[in-house]
C-alpha cells in the first residue's frame, strides 16, 4: 500500500519537477529536491490534490513545505486523508 | 514509437479518449512526447503540442506539456508571429503565465513575456522610467481583480453618491490605460471584475446600489464603455459565471499563493487571454464548415428524404439539432462565414434547406456550398479557395470521427474539434475553443456575408459580360479614399490584423499603434472604401506611408481580397501619385516581405511600373516609382466621390 503510493507519488513529482530521473525517499525534504521553491511547491499540491482526490486544508498546504518535513509525512498526510 | 505518424497517432488517440479514460492515454502520450524530445523530434513535438493544447487541459497536464514547449525554445523553426506581452497586475501571475504561453504557442505565436512584481501594476505604469516600459511591450494584460476597485460606495450611499463614486473609478482606470498608452503605444487587455459568490445582502444584494456586487457590475459596464479602441475588456467575469461562482474560487490558494481563481480554472483563463492575443495577431479563425447528415440535422437526408430527417420542434433531438442551427446562424450574423462541406447529392442537400420547414439555416446564409462525393479534405481546399481565405482560417464540424481524423491527418492547419456524440452538446464542444475571437465588432463584421454574396452575384455578371473590361465598367464602382479617422480606426486595425495575402509587409498594426500614427504628421494613412451597382463593399483597404524628405514609402498596403482584380490599387496609386506631385516627393517606395501567404502580390509593385531597387536584404524586395511630370495616371475604372 505504502509502496504503491509512493510509487504514485514519484511520478507525480517527476512530472511537477520536470525530472524522470527522481526516486523518491520517505527521509527527503524540500532541500533534497531540486526546484522545490513556492511556486513549484503549489503545483505539487494541486497535482496530488487531482491524483488523490484529497484536499488539504490552507495550514497544511504551508506547513508541508515547512522545516523538517519529510515526504514520508506528506505520504501519511494523503493516505490518512484517503482513508477518511 | 519513434516516427511522426505514430506522435499523430498518440494525439488522437488522446483526443478522442473517453474521459474516464484521458488521464492514462495522457500518461502514454506525455511518455512519448519525452522520448521524442529526447532523440531532438523537435518538429515532430511542436506539431503535437498544437494539437493537444486545449482549454480543456487540467492544470497539471497544461504545465507539463509548457516544459516541453520551452524545451523547444530555439529548437523549432520560430514562427513567423511574434509578440512581446507584459503582464502585471494584483494577483500571482507565475502559474498563469506559463500557460498564456503555451496556447499562444499552439495558436502559431512565440511569446516574449515580461511579468511585473507583484502588486505593482499601478506603479509599473506611472513610472516612465519602470521595467515594464524598458521592456517595450506590444501587449500588455492587466491581471487584476476586484479588490484593485480603489473607490467603495458604503451601504448607505444614496445613488447619486455612488454614481460619484464609479464616475472615480472609471476615470483613474482610463488614466492609467492613457499614460501606458502614451508610453507604450500598445495594446491593452484589461480585465473586468469578477462578482464574488458570497452575498452579505443575500437576495437583495444586486437591488442595493451601494453593494460591492451592484458597484462590481456597474463598474464592468461603465469599463465596457469608456474602453477606447485600444483597450481590450476581458471579459473574465463571464469566464467565472460559466465555471460556477463556487467553483471558480478557491480561497486556499487566494490566501497561500494569491492565484487569481481555483487552479481548476487557470487552463481555460490563460486560453482567453491567449486568443485575444492570437486575434490581434490575426490568427483568429474566419469560417465555420459544416457536414450535414448527423450535424445539421439527425439522419441522412439520401437515404431518408427531407421529409424524413429529424429537425424540429417534434422531437427533443430534432429540437437540439435546431438549437445548433441557431448557434451557427448567431455567429454568421457577427461576421463568421458559414460553408457547408458533405458528401451529399447536390440537390438532396440543398433542397433540405429550400424545403424544410424548420431549417434555421438558409442557402443565404451559406457562403460557400459544397455537396459532393469528394474526399472533404480537397473540398476544404476548395471552400478555403472560393472564399480567398487560407485553410488554416477554417473551423470543420463533422460529427462523423473518420471525417476528423482524415482533415487532421491531411490539413493539420484546419481547426477540427472534437464532437460529442450528442448534439445537445455541439454548441459548448466548439464554442469553448474561442474560435472566432476578435478585438473588436465592427458594423462591417456584421455584414460580411452579404458582402460574399453580393460577390457571387458579380462572378455571374462577370460570365455574362464580354469582356472584362465591359464587365468592370458595368459595375459602376465609386470609391472614397481619405485618411484614417476615429470612426475608421478600428476598422482599419482589423483589416491590418487579418488581411494575409494582399498584405505587402504583414506589418500587424494595433488600433494603439495607429492611433499615434494620426497624431504624426510624418504618417499618411488612407482607407479606400468602394461601392457599386451590387451594394456596398465596405472598407477595403489600407494603406500606411511615411513622408521622408526625398519619397513617400508605402509601410503597409492590405486590401480585402474579395476585390482583387478591380483596379483598387490602380486608383490608389494614382491617388499618391497626386500626393507626392503636390508635396513635391518626387518618388514612391514600396516594399515587399514574402510569408507564406502572400504570394498573391508578388509582383504588385512590378504590375503598378514600379522598377526593382537593389539593397534588400533576404527575400524582401524594394521598388521605386520616379513621378515625372509627364507620368501617365494607370487604368482604373473606379470613379472617385469626393468627401473624404
Amino acid at each position: 500500500m505504502r509502496d504503491r503510493l509512493r510509487h504514485e507519488m514519484e511520478e507525480i513529482f517527476r512530472n511537477v519537477f520536470g525530472d524522470q530521473q527522481l526516486v523518491l525517499r520517505d527521509d527527503m525534504t524540500a532541500n533534497d529536491v531540486e526546484g522545490w521553491d513556492s511556486l513549484a511547491h503549489i503545483n505539487l499540491m494541486i497535482a496530488v490534490e487531482k491524483r488523490f482526490g484529497v484536499r488539504f486544508a490552507t495550514a497544511e498546504i504551508s506547513r508541508l513545505k515547512g522545516d523538517g518535513q519529510t515526504v514520508g509525512r506528506l505520504l501519511d498526510l494523503v493516505e490518512q486523508k484517503k482513508r477518511a | 514509437m519513434q516516427s511522426s505518424t505514430s506522435l499523430t497517432a498518440v494525439a488522437e488517440v488522446f483526443l478522442c479518449a473517453a474521459e474516464a479514460q484521458k488521464q492514462e492515454k495522457l500518461a502514454a502520450l506525455l511518455r512519448d512526447l519525452r522520448s521524442a524530445l529526447a532523440i531532438g523530434r523537435y518538429d515532430d513535438v511542436a506539431a503535437l503540442l498544437k494539437r493537444v493544447a486545449l482549454p480543456t487541459l487540467d492544470y497539471t497536464t497544461a504545465q507539463g506539456l509548457h516544459r516541453a514547449r520551452n524545451e523547444l525554445r530555439g529548437k523549432v523553426l520560430s514562427s513567423p508571429q511574434r509578440i512581446r506581452l507584459a503582464v502585471t497586475g494584483s494577483f500571482t501571475t507565475k502559474q498563469l503565465v506559463p500557460l498564456i504561453d503555451l496556447y499562444l504557442f499552439a495558436a502559431g505565436v512565440d511569446a516574449e513575456v515580461f511579468e511585473g512584481d507583484y502588486g505593482l501594476f499601478r506603479q509599473d505604469i506611472l513610472d516612465p522610467r519602470s521595467d515594464l516600459y524598458n521592456f517595450a511591450p506590444q501587449v500588455i494584460f492587466l491581471a487584476t481583480g476586484w479588490r484593485d476597485l480603489a473607490h467603495r460606495p458604503v451601504l448607505s450611499h444614496a445613488p447619486f453618491e455612488v454614481a460619484n463614486v464609479i464616475a472615480a473609478e472609471q476615470s483613474d482606470w482610463c488614466r492609467l490605460w492613457q499614460l501606458a498608452h502614451q508610453e507604450t503605444g500598445c495594446q491593452i487587455i484589461q480585465n473586468n471584475f469578477v462578482l464574488p459568490a458570497c452575498r452579505p445582502l443575500a437576495n437583495h444584494e444586486m437591488r442595493q446600489s451601494g453593494s460591492l456586487s451592484r458597484y462590481i457590475a456597474s463598474m464592468n459596464e461603465s469599463l465596457a464603455v469608456a474602453a477606447p479602441p485600444f483597450v481590450t475588456i476581458h471579459d473574465v467575469e463571464h469566464l467565472a459565471a460559466c465555471w460556477g461562482r463556487w467553483k471558480w474560487d478557491d480561497p486556499r490558494f487566494v490566501h497561500q499563493a494569491k492565484l487569481p481563481c481555483s487552479p481548476e480554472c487557470l487552463p481555460d483563463y490563460a486560453h482567453s487571454i491567449a486568443s485575444i492575443i492570437a486575434a490581434q495577431l490575426g490568427l483568429a479563425k474566419k469560417c465555420l464548415v459544416l457536414d450535414l447528415d448527423n450535424t445539421l440535422w439527425g439522419g441522412v437526408v439520401g437515404d431518408d428524404g427531407w421529409g424524413g430527417i429529424r429537425l424540429g420542434q417534434t422531437d427533443p433531438e430534432g429540437e437540439a439539432f435546431m438549437a445548433f442551427q441557431q448557434y451557427a446562424k448567431s455567429l454568421r450574423h457577427r461576421g463568421v462565414l458559414l460553408a457547408v462541406c458533405s458528401k451529399n447529392d447536390e440537390n438532396n442537400a440543398r433542397e433540405v434547406f429550400e424545403k424544410h420547414s424548420e431549417m434555421v439555416l438558409r442557402l443565404d446564409d451559406i457562403a460557400c456550398f459544397m455537396a459532393n462525393w469528394d474526399d472533404k479534405a480537397t473540398n476544404l481546399r476548395r471552400i478555403a479557395q472560393e472564399l480567398n481565405i487560407g485553410t488554416n482560417s477554417l473551423v470543420f464540424v463533422d460529427d462523423n470521427p473518420a471525417e476528423r481524423a482524415l482533415v487532421r491527418q491531411l490539413l493539420p492547419e484546419v481547426a477540427v474539434p472534437e464532437m460529442p456524440s450528442d448534439v445537445a452538446d455541439y454548441i459548448q464542444a466548439i464554442d469553448r475553443h474561442r474560435y472566432f475571437q476578435t478585438l473588436s465588432i465592427e458594423s462591417e463584421d456584421l455584414r460580411r456575408t452579404e458582402y460574399y454574396r453580393a460577390d457571387a452575384i458579380r462572378r455571374d455578371a462577370q460570365t455574362s459580360a464580354a469582356g472584362i473590361e465591359e464587365f468592370l465598367v458595368s459595375l459602376d464602382m465609386v470609391a472614397q479614399i481619405g485618411p484614417v479617422t476615429n470612426d475608421t480606426l478600428s476598422r482599419s486595425a482589423q483589416l491590418i490584423q487579418r488581411s494575409n495575402q494582399f498584405n505587402l509587409t504583414t506589418r500587424r498594426r494595433t488600433p494603439a499603434e495607429l492611433a499615434a500614427m494620426l497624431q504624426d504628421e510624418s504618417w499618411i494613412t488612407r482607407t479606400v472604401t468602394l461601392s457599386d451597382r451590387f451594394g456596398d463593399n465596405g472598407l477595403i483597404s489600407v494603406i500606411l506611408a511615411r513622408v521622408c524628405p526625398d519619397a513617400l514609402e508605402i509601410d503597409t498596403w492590405v486590401m480585402s481580397c474579395r476585390v482583387l482584380k478591380r483596379t483598387v490599387q490602380q486608383f490608389v496609386l494614382n491617388h499618391f501619385c497626386d500626393l507626392v506631385r503636390q508635396r513635391g516627393l518626387g518618388r514612391i517606395r514600396g516594399e515587399y516581405i514574402p510569408t507564406a501567404k502572400n504570394g498573391l502580390v508578388r509582383e504588385h509593385y512590378a504590375s503598378l511600373g514600379f522598377a526593382p531597387v537593389a539593397g534588400a536584404d533576404g527575400e524582401r524586395t524594394l521598388w521605386d516609382l520616379v513621378i515625372t511630370d509627364s507620368w501617365q495616371e494607370a487604368t482604373t475604372y473606379i470613379r472617385k466621390e469626393t468627401n473624404a
